[in-house]
């Protein structure tokens, strides 16, 4: 029993950060109608982010002030891939978007797999643990759940509170008419696209500090991230972190009765199960 | 008198159809214009061309002196040209307020935020009720008001209101008559495009009649009314 409540408190710190990385592909679906398939790339490059600049040979800082930079980079590259990438294929139909979002993806595997290799990577760090009762937690998941809560907290301020968060959510709503009310909609869609990679880095930066990787990580978590977009119901943050803590808890719970492998069949057919009857996800209308 | 808009000899089409040909009209300061006619001459295309939703394959469109047929619609909308589109195009997902304080977005207008949301209030008091309400959930009517109150969060130099009226009651369209009629008298600029051509005509200074694609009658908007063509072909006398 102590063993069960372990591992599900254990999975559902894990869930706050899946849902964070799914947040990230979930909001610029939701804005732009764009599925993000370089989404798995960047959690990876939110790794090398981590060790690069607080790893063991890395430019030493400490690996919650690399996070710092870390999402700034993300908020970067998202704007360069809205460029490149996005902005002139938002009118096209999906096929394009999920072709060029893809290129980008098989960019950064071959530039990333040439200059790191695929051997596994880890970022030397610990805080200890923490004993709540008979349950001990890991000090890096617990701060990661709570920083991945935090800016999920600052994520929903922005998009509430903020001029250029509720230009957001305008522009997901009406690009058009966004643009008559004085909204500059590309400007938007780029920063919104910004925003989701940022998410993404961040996620997999927050995983760097207690899982190794290589850069084919992120794609392990760009899958769960397509289950918990899913679960959650397709551009809703609040779905998504329903969703990752959901699949969070699954994860905890079923290699306590099961073995390990079992995981992702699980996930996926609850996927299905979801596709099925429920195919507007927990939180999503209609 | 001076004229704040000036469109000239747009022509324009999606694709490889051409809707306009050559069509020019004036705004003059204060005054409010109507344009007129039958469902597909173009009225709408010609609202979204000079906003720049629609490129236009000729002519120009001049406001306060400037040409700025090139400039982006959020441009435009910011220096005070703006359009009530047609349909309303509200943002369903957002609350009434949030949608009042998007057609503020510009910083124009959002200097005067209070004061302007403070006007609307006064001229639309069912929207303070509803303020908090998902646009979406509002009845047809009340989100007509919603269009028309974010239109002027703007503070527009000149505001364009493509089908005021279409698909409400006949109190409610008495009603934004009125509202328009208050408009006019405080000295905003509007191009009114309409299918009531009736009402059009009764409220406004000046009048365009399109047709096919092009301005077929213009004039002061009592002696469009007495026009025989007009007559028979829009009032039905
Ligand atoms: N996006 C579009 N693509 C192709 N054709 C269009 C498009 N929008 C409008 N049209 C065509 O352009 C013509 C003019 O349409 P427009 O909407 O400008 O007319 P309108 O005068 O506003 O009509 P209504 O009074 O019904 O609103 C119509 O024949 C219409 O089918
Ligand atoms: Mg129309």
């Amino acid at each position: 029993m102590d063993h069960l409540v372990a591992s599900l408190a254990d999975g559902l710190l894990l869930g706050f950060v899946y849902g964070l990385a799914a947040m990230g592909l979930t909001i610029i679906f939701g804005v732009m109608d764009v599925v993000n398939l370089a989404h798995g790339p960047l959690i990876a490059l939110g790794m090398f982010g981590i060790l690069l600049l607080a790893g063991a040979s890395g430019a030493g800082l400490h690996p919650y002030v690399a996070l710092i930079v870390v999402a700034f980079i993300g908020l970067a590259f998202g704007f360069i891939i809205y460029f490149i990438a996005v902005h002139r294929i938002l009118e096209a139909p999906h096929l394009s978007s999920l072709l060029s979002t893809f290129s980008i993806n098989m960019m950064i595997i071959g530039v990333g797999t040439a200059v790191f290799t695929t051997s596994p990577q880890n970022v030397e760090f610990s805080l200890g643990s923490v004993q709540i009762g008979s349950v001990t937690l890991l000090g890096t998941r617990l701060v990661a759940a709570l920083i991945a809560l935090s800016v999920t907290g600052l994520l929903y301020l922005f998009l509430y509170r903020t001029p250029p968060g509720k230009a957001i959510r305008a522009v997901a709503n009406n690009r058009a008419a966004a643009e008559l009310m004085g909204i500059p909609a590309t400007q938007t869609l780029a920063l919104s696209f910004g925003i989701g990679s940022m998410l993404a880095m961040l996620s997999g930066g927050l995983i760097a500090t207690f899982f190794s990787f290589n850069i084919l990580s992120g794609g392990i978590y760009e899958l769960k991230s397509f289950v918990i977009v899913v679960l959650g119901g397709l551009g809703n943050p609040t779905g998504a972190l329903l969703g990752g803590l959901i699949l969070g808890a699954i994860e905890g719970i079923v290699p306590t009765f099961m073995p390990v492998s079992w995981v992702p069949v699980i996930e996926f057919l609850l996927f299905v199960i979801i596709m099925v009857v429920r195919p507007s996800g927990l939180l999503g209308e209609r | 008198m001076t004229t704040v808009m000036e469109v000239n000899g747009i022509a324009s089409g999606y694709g490889e159809v051409q809707i306009l040909w050559n069509v020019s009209l004036k705004l003059e300061k204060g005054k409010l214009t109507s344009l007129v006619g039958s469902n597909g001459v173009g009225k709408t295309t010609l609202l979204k061309t000079i906003m720049g939703l629609v490129k236009p394959w000729q002519g120009n469109v001049v406001f306060h002196g400037k040409d700025i047929t090139g400039l982006a619609p959020h441009t435009k909308a910011s220096q005070g040209l703006v359009l009530v589109p047609e349909g309303r195009q509200l943002f369903t997902d957002m609350s009434v307020y949030e949608n009042l304080e998007m057609g503020a977005f510009s910083k124009r207008s959002k200097a005067n935020f209070h004061q302007n949301l403070e006007k609307v209030y006064d001229m639309f008091p069912r929207l303070k009720e509803r303020a908090s309400q998902k646009t979406g959930t509002l009845s047809g009517g009340e989100q007509q008001m919603v269009a028309v109150a974010r239109g002027l969060m703007s503070e527009p130099d000149v505001l364009m209101i493509d089908e005021l009226s279409l698909g409400l009651a006949p109190f409610l369209v008495l009603d934004l008559f009125e509202i328009l009629r208050r408009l006019r008298k405080e000295g905003l600029t509007m191009l009114l495009v309409e299918q009531n051509v009736q009402m059009a005509l009764a409220v406004s200074d000046y009048a365009y009649v399109v047709a096919d694609g092009r301005v077929e009658i213009e004039g002061p908007s009592n002696e469009v009314a007495a026009n025989a063509k007009v007559r028979e072909a829009y009032l039905g006398i």
